[in-house]
């Protein structure tokens, strides 16, 4: 049973009191939530169909072909004609769509040609479509769940590695420490645009797209670990030379459970501060990246794609460059207020204000 | 200064700034050489190609021409002039117009646009002009083509084009300092004999009287032998940003070249062919300005703002959105918009499937992915209709066009039952086809062509119809070229240009030469040990033992109708044999120009390829000041949209 201490439950209870931080997090988890569930909200799958006395559940399981309901192709099922077709047979099955019945890969033009549609709510495209007709709400709603999930994996990785090499450089100091934060200077140095472009250009794209999304994500890690060692390090430092930790040596605890019980702990704290501007970090990376060219491998859905293709449509296709930003927009405001709040609640001084 | 320690440190420093020293770019090489000798030599050494004679061995059974009954071109209302703005994609990586890095998107306004060869094909008659010459002859008979030289003609640097700089021609194209060895085998194969008469005077032979032998000649270019006494080893790095002399009117001063930015080229003030027949009414501007600018969308803001004076509206995109009839611009009368159908070989927009991949080499599975390709959406909903779908791969050369061939059409059941003899029958949970090892049916569709990567996600949503994965690689441009020409793509999507030519070439693209070292035994059967061949035009990896007959057939045939035959069986054997997937074809071109940049009534020629290849176009400084004052003003003109469909011909 996880249980805060005193301290920390003081903590969570400031960050309760700070609501603008605190309702921009319940919207940020409770957009990632919805996210987890995409697929029944947004899909050109339907939710369910009853054809002839069988129940289909589409969302989640292998793709029906068009002959499993009766009609005359062998391909996946288009369930907004199969839906409009039962309609007009006035038969007894039916089909239930997703409230946005379409996928963020699919070409649905209305109007016969490919281009951008303006936001139709008659359609259910409420965002408008891209220059191929793709939907832009699916197209925004799948590259935010993946630039989310994307940072979260970042941050993850990211202190995981940078915890552990900073720690042990502060604990162990000495020769261990010189060496290791040359290295990391050495490292740092490298020019992480360009070797994201060089390892992208010799990534062979027969990988699956979450491979390659994996590939992007460990290149990204390998060459932003480094400034978390910074920190670790000098607090680690710090909080070796306290007594409590010299009481914990001279009882004989190991150095992994000084490291585990005692410090750790005590400099959580400063590092939790971090986090919301390192996932606004990784969001923004991965936007660029993409803008440039050099993210997610097309057709993945992803913000910096839209973006651009908004930029390049500014004149005759405002409102793809509208949705975009304004996703961006709200998506790193919300994560920043959570990161203000954070870093307010875990602040010893009481009455500190931010400008 | 006596510390050892500062010898050592200054030593290493001085030893990292060699080491990082640019070789070839800012540094001219300082070794100077002198090749004169070099060059006797090599000709003396080749008696049987380079010959030496006098005007009195002229044959007097030539019947020389001139071509001087063919129309004028351009108009001679055209105005001398002014500075037209344009734009490039990306900086030319080099000068030079031979060798690595030298075939890019500035090489035409080097070369392929600005100079002057010995004779031109007439863009509306197909017959040649002439150019350097001021006759030629051909001897079918002789397989020969004699030519005299213009004597006006002359250098961009002023020295006289001599019969020596043809010679010169020959030595440089079949030298290995160039490296390029299509121009090695070419000017090596293609070619028997130069002769020398006198120094306007000379004849060159060739192995075969093609029907269509004076453009194997007439449309050389020579080679300023003064330029080129360095030539070596280092050729490439020597002559990276120096300009070549030039027989065309406009040339590239050091001080226009702005690495990364522009680069402008300026007309010749006293150009040699500046009154002569063909040329008086074209290359009209003074100077041409071109800068960088990368993306088109980019490139479209700077010419409505009038930075850039014409920009293609090829792509639907632009004719209907993005400068539609109905923009302000349009409507003031400002931007002109102008359709021009043109008659010419097309490009071939295709898909290219590298047969020497595994699943690949199966040819159901590549006629299935024939069926699967759905071309008539992106025509239909992509082009607008505008375009057309290309029937094979040498499409718009007349009679030499396969009649009644048509590429296969989008038809999933077709496409299912091919992949289903190929052992692909089941769907796994995305739709896609697998066969028993589990292997998927998907391959990498890979592009250059940024502006056209929709066309690529449309094609993908459309095969998984079929149970087909593409899985699309959008490139850069050059690097996505540099990887097709080392055959590392599965499928690639991209046209080769191809000239204004009597008939289509089949070597460079479908001869196994092109696609293996030694790809068959002696005894006719596959090599084993076959390497795929890289940095050539087959990128089908296409090797058929019948097809290289045919080719050689074609290549040796001096037979218009033979040769006819051949090349319609080729095109069925392509067919059949299912590794280009045609794609589309446009038969127009179509551009929004500013109203100072002038056209002739007529527009542009029958064979024109794009708006601006023959320079027809000028620039009226008197209709730019009005049309800046009326801007400010709020004035407007009468809009103009101009369709010239004189020469439209029916799908």
């Amino acid at each position: 049973m996880l249980k805060f201490t005193p301290q920390t439950v003081k903590k969570l209870r400031r960050f309760r009191e700070i609501k603008r931080g605190y309702y921009s997090f319940l919207i940020l988890a409770g957009i990632m939530l919805l996210s987890l569930f995409g697929e029944v909200l947004i899909n050109n799958r339907a939710l369910m169909v009853s054809y002839e006395g069988k129940w289909y559940f589409p969302t989640y399981a292998d793709f029906y072909s068009g002959r499993d309901f009766g009609l005359d192709y062998s391909y996946e099922v288009n369930y907004r004609e199969l839906k409009e077709k039962f309609e007009q047979e006035a038969s007894d099955n039916w089909v239930l769509l997703p409230p946005i019945p379409y996928s963020a890969y699919e070409n649905h033009a209305p109007g016969g040609t490919f281009k951008p549609m303006p936001p139709s709510v008659e359609q259910k495209h409420y965002l408008g479509t891209d220059t191929t007709s793709r939907d832009i709400l699916a197209r925004l709603f799948y590259g935010t769940r993946i630039a989310l999930f994307f940072s979260l994996a970042f941050m993850a990785a990211v202190y995981v590695i940078g915890i552990a090499v900073g720690c042990a450089m502060g604990y162990f100091g000495g020769t261990f420490d010189l060496l290791f934060q040359r290295l990391i200077e050495i490292w740092s140095n490298i020019p992480f645009l360009y070797m994201v472009i060089i390892v992208f250009s010799v990534i062979p794209s027969a990988f699956s797209v979450a491979t390659r999304i994996g590939i992007l994500l460990a290149v990204l890690v390998l060459f932003s670990w480094t400034s978390m060692t910074y920190f670790m390090r000098t607090e680690t430092y710090k909080e070796k030379s306290r007594d409590y930790t010299a009481s914990a040596r001279i009882i004989g605890a190991s150095n992994t459970r000084i490291i585990f019980r005692h410090i750790l702990p005590n400099v959580l704290p400063t590092l939790v501060t971090f986090m919301p501007f390192t996932i606004v970090g990784a969001i923004t990376a991965i936007t660029a990246l993409d803008f440039l060219g050099f993210g997610l491998p097309p057709p993945t859905p992803s913000l910096g794609e839209l973006l651009k293709q908004g930029t390049a449509n500014l004149r005759t296709a405002p409102w793809i460059v509208t949705a975009a930003f304004g996703t961006l927009v709200v998506l790193l405001t919300l994560v920043t207020f959570i990161g203000e709040a954070i870093r307010e609640s875990f602040d010893p001084k009481r009455f500190t204000t931010y400008q | 200064m006596k510390n050892p320690l500062y010898l050592i440190l200054s030593a290493g420093i001085a030893f990292l700034l060699a080491a990082c020293n640019p070789s070839s770019d800012d540094v001219e090489p300082e070794i100077k050489r002198d090749n004169t000798q070099e060059v006797k030599q090599y000709y003396a050494d080749n008696p049987e190609f380079f010959s030496f004679k006098t005007l009195a061995d002229l044959p007097e059974d030539l019947t020389w021409q001139d071509g001087s009954h063919l129309p004028d071109i351009g108009s001679d209302q055209a105005l001398k002039g002014g500075t037209e703005y344009g734009r490039l994609q990306d900086f030319p990586r080099t000068l030079r117009t031979v060798g690595p890095d030298s075939n890019g998107s500035f090489r035409p306004w080097l070369l392929d646009y600005t100079s002057v060869s010995i004779g031109h094909r007439h863009p509306d008659n197909f017959e040649y002009y002439p150019g350097l010459a001021d006759a030629w002859a051909v001897d079918k008979k002789r397989k020969t083509v004699y030519v005299k030289l213009d004597p006006d003609a002359r250098w961009s640097d002023g020295e006289a084009v001599t019969t020596d700089d043809f010679f010169f021609m020959f030595f440089f194209f079949q030298s290995e300092y160039i490296v390029a060895p299509w121009y090695n085998n070419w000017y090596g194969t293609q070619y028997t004999n130069i002769t020398r008469y006198d120094d306007h005077t000379f004849s060159i032979s060739i192995p075969d009287a093609k029907p269509d032998m004076d453009s194997r000649v007439l449309g050389l270019n020579p080679v300023p032998q003064h330029f080129y006494k360095e030539l070596g080893d280092d050729f490439v790095d020597r002559y990276q940003w120096r300009f070549v002399p030039t027989t065309g009117p406009y040339v590239v001063r050091d001080r226009d070249i702005k690495k990364g930015r522009s680069i402008a080229l300026t007309r010749l003030e006293d150009w040699w062919a500046k009154d002569k027949k063909f040329f008086s009414n074209r290359y009209n501007m003074d100077r041409i300005h071109l800068s960088v600018i990368r993306d088109t969308p980019k490139v479209f803001e700077a010419f409505k703002r009038g930075d850039i004076d014409q920009f293609s509206l090829n792509l639907s995109e632009y004719w209907y959105e993005k400068l539609p009839d109905d923009d302000e611009d349009v409507q003031n009368g400002y931007i002109h918009k102008s359709v021009f159908y043109n008659q010419r070989p097309r490009p071939t927009y295709g898909l290219w499937i590298n047969t020497s991949r595994s699943i690949l080499d199966n040819r159901d599975v590549r006629v299935g992915i024939h069926h699967a390709t759905n071309w008539k959406i992106v025509i239909d909903k992509f082009f607008r209709g505008d375009y057309q779908r290309m029937q094979t791969s040498s499409d718009g050369y007349g009679e030499f066009t396969h009649p009644d061939l048509n590429a296969r059409p989008f038809d999933i059941e077709k496409a299912q039952e091919h992949f289903a003899r190929a052992g692909f029958t089941q769907r796994n949970q995305d739709g896609i086809l697998t066969n028993d090892q589990g292997q998927k049916l998907a391959f990498t569709l890979s592009t250059g062509y940024e502006s056209l990567k929709d066309v690529l996600t449309i094609l993908k949503e459309e095969a998984a119809k079929a149970g087909l994965e593409y899985r699309v690689e959008v490139a850069q441009g050059t690097a996505s070229w540099k990887k097709v020409q080392e055959k590392n793509h599965d499928i690639h999507f991209a046209a080769f240009n191809v000239g204004l030519e009597m008939y289509p070439r089949f070597w460079e693209t479908y001869h196994s030469d092109n696609a293996y070292d030694d790809a068959f035994l002696d005894d006719g059967s596959i090599n084993p040990d076959r390497q795929l061949k890289t940095q050539t035009n087959n990128l089908e990896a296409l090797a058929i033992p019948e097809m290289d007959k045919m080719i050689d057939r074609y290549r040796a045939s001096e037979d218009k109708q033979e040769m006819i035959e051949l090349a319609h069986k080729m095109t069925e054997l392509h067919h059949e044999h299912a590794s280009f997937v045609p794609g589309f074809k446009q038969t127009f071109y179509r551009l929004g120009h500013w109203r100072w940049i002038r056209y002739p009534d007529f527009f542009n020629h029958k064979h024109s390829s794009s708006a601006t290849q023959l320079f027809v176009h000028w620039i009226d400084p008197e209709v730019r000041e009005e049309t800046i004052k009326a801007m400010k003003e709020g004035n407007s003109f009468e809009p103009r949209i101009n369709v010239y469909d004189r020469f439209k011909t029916n799908p």
